[in-house]
């Protein structure tokens, strides 16, 4: 061994001690990394109410209620992980993105009648898609976005706003690779 | 492992062909113009694209504009730190002065790529997840790059003895490096506010092709920029080192011209 | 266009980040490069690998 091919292995031997560590740190914190904690867990075992807590989910569709008292909107709807439900309460103005379908995350903490928030916070999602396709699919039926996230990227990503705009149903939209001129 | 020695060796060659100064600067002068000159075309084009040709999306509106800036910068500030690492590795084991003088210029453009990308990422936060800043997984490792960036140009400078600066900052380069898959994985290994990436390796892209030609425009725009701004910087850094031998042993002047630092 | 000021003050700072880091960087080549042939012009023509720059 020359004494290059020595510092090599050296700093490989490092670099792999110090990333195992870094990995069973995170294992071992990861209850704490974790933004959010989901109503299925909360249904689990409910913290106690002194605990704030951020509860992430998805608006159930159809759930929200909104009232007013004075000058306050208050709104009442469902966040729910596909397995359980939580109600949330939550006096003030929420974000533009929340809407039926939207996954949000409530900061507040657990009570005896729901969940009460002191902070609403919107979560989007990884699918980036222009206004038109996302009505074009909208009228199509193939999508509605209070039930759910969108469908498979493939079968839109490469439809242009003309194409929505002639109402191409998504499933037709033409294959052609770039819409380069857009 | 009788192999290991020649390829290490083999290794070393190569790398070192590109350390003697003068061989740098001439390579440099030449790559420089096809650098600057695509990068500057490249993400004008795609900025430009982005910001006013491409469409509004359909829950975020036109705020998912900021995505043209931002994305590039997350992926350069990677990328950037990276290259620190592979810079790092070259410096610990082959002592190649050339990788010490590009790591030291790294660290500053990818402070500020860093900067830019928690900046926009803050502005782009704030209209839609209605917050500036959440201590999420993905928001959180970025965060400790950026210090990490710091804390590796000041150890760099803080020494005497340069040797010592390079050495320290070369350890700290790859001890840093264990963020990087931290960044890439947080929004898959644990539940962030940040959206998980649109676009993988594995599976189709769930972005609009209308939206994702401008941002594949900008991204290579961007990162051209980045090694063209590093490959400046180094180049000049070469020849304020050979500036500082000429001055301190002016009678060797003619001896040292070629291959001083090699 | 919606949001105009965060998208604005994005483009923005990426200007201002872009042209500080370039404009420096042309400066700093310039400059060294100037000193450079000042440097190397008495002695040395055939030796020097920048005086072909």
């Amino acid at each position: 061994m020359t004494r290059k091919t020595r510092r090599l292995w050296l700093v490989i031997a490092c670099v792999a001690c110090l990333g195992a560590a870094a990995a069973l740190m995170l294992k071992a914190f990861s209850s704490d990394i974790v933004f959010f904690v989901t109503p299925s867990q909360v249904a689990a075992s409910a913290p106690p109410a002194d605990r704030t807590v951020r509860l992430g989910g998805m608006v159930v569709a159809g759930s929200v209620k909104r009232e007013k008292r004075g000058e306050t909107p208050i709104a009442r709807f469902d966040v729910t992980d596909g397995q359980a439900a939580v109600t949330v309460r939550y006096e003030g103005i929420l974000p533009d993105l929340f809407r039926e379908g939207q996954s949000v995350v409530a900061v507040g903490s657990m009570h005896k009648d729901g969940f009460v928030a002191s902070e609403v916070l919107a979560k989007h999602d990884e699918t980036y898609m222009p206004k038109e396709v996302a009505e074009a699919l909208k009228k199509s039926g193939k999508w509605d976005p209070r039930f759910g996230p969108p469908p498979s990227a493939a079968s839109w990503n490469s439809m242009t706003v003309q194409d929505a705009k002639k109402g191409l149903p998504a499933s037709n939209a033409p294959a052609a690779p770039a819409p380069a001129g857009n | 492992m009788s192999a290991t020695p020649t390829l290490v060796a083999r290794a070393g060659t190569f790398f070192h062909r590109y350390a003697n100064p003068g061989r740098f600067l001439k390579l440099g002068a030449r790559l420089q113009p096809w650098l600057t000159w695509p990068a500057l075309l490249l993400t004008l084009a795609g900025l430009g694209w982005g910001l006013f040709f491409s469409p509004a999306d359909w829950q975020q509106g036109d705020s998912v504009r900021i995505m043209y800036v931002h994305v590039p910068a997350a992926m350069l500030a990677s990328a950037g730190y990276a290259g620190l690492a592979v810079c790092a590795v070259l410096s610990l084991v082959w002592r190649h002065p050339l990788a010490d003088l590009a790591a030291v210029e790294i660290g500053p453009v990818g402070a500020c790529i860093t900067a830019l990308c928690l900046a926009t990422g803050s502005l782009w936060g704030k209209p839609m997840w209605g917050t500036w800043w959440v201590w999420d997984a993905r928001l959180t490792s970025v965060l400790v790059l950026f210090f990490l960036y710091l804390g590796h140009i000041a150890l760099i400078r803080a020494f005497d003895d340069p040797q010592r600066g390079y050495k320290a900052a070369a350890i700290l380069a790859l001890a840093g490096a264990v963020d990087l898959p931290v960044i890439k994985f947080s929004v898959q290994w644990w539940n962030t506010l940040h959206q998980p990436d649109s676009i993988t390796l594995t599976g189709a892209p769930t972005m609009s092709s209308s939206m994702l030609w401008p941002l594949a425009l900008s991204t290579l725009g961007f990162s051209l920029g980045f090694a063209a701004i590093v490959l400046a910087r180094t180049r000049a850094a070469v020849m304020e080192s050979r500036i500082r031998s000429l001055l301190s042993s002016p009678r060797r002047r003619a001896g040292n011209a070629s291959g001083d630092a090699a | 266009m919606t949001h105009l000021p965060y998208i604005l003050a994005s483009y923005g700072l990426a200007t201002v980040i872009a042209l500080t880091l370039s404009i420096g960087a042309a400066l700093r080549l310039k400059k060294a490069r100037m000193r450079l042939a000042v440097l190397e012009r008495p002695s040395d023509r055939t030796t020097g690998a920048t005086s072909s720059l």
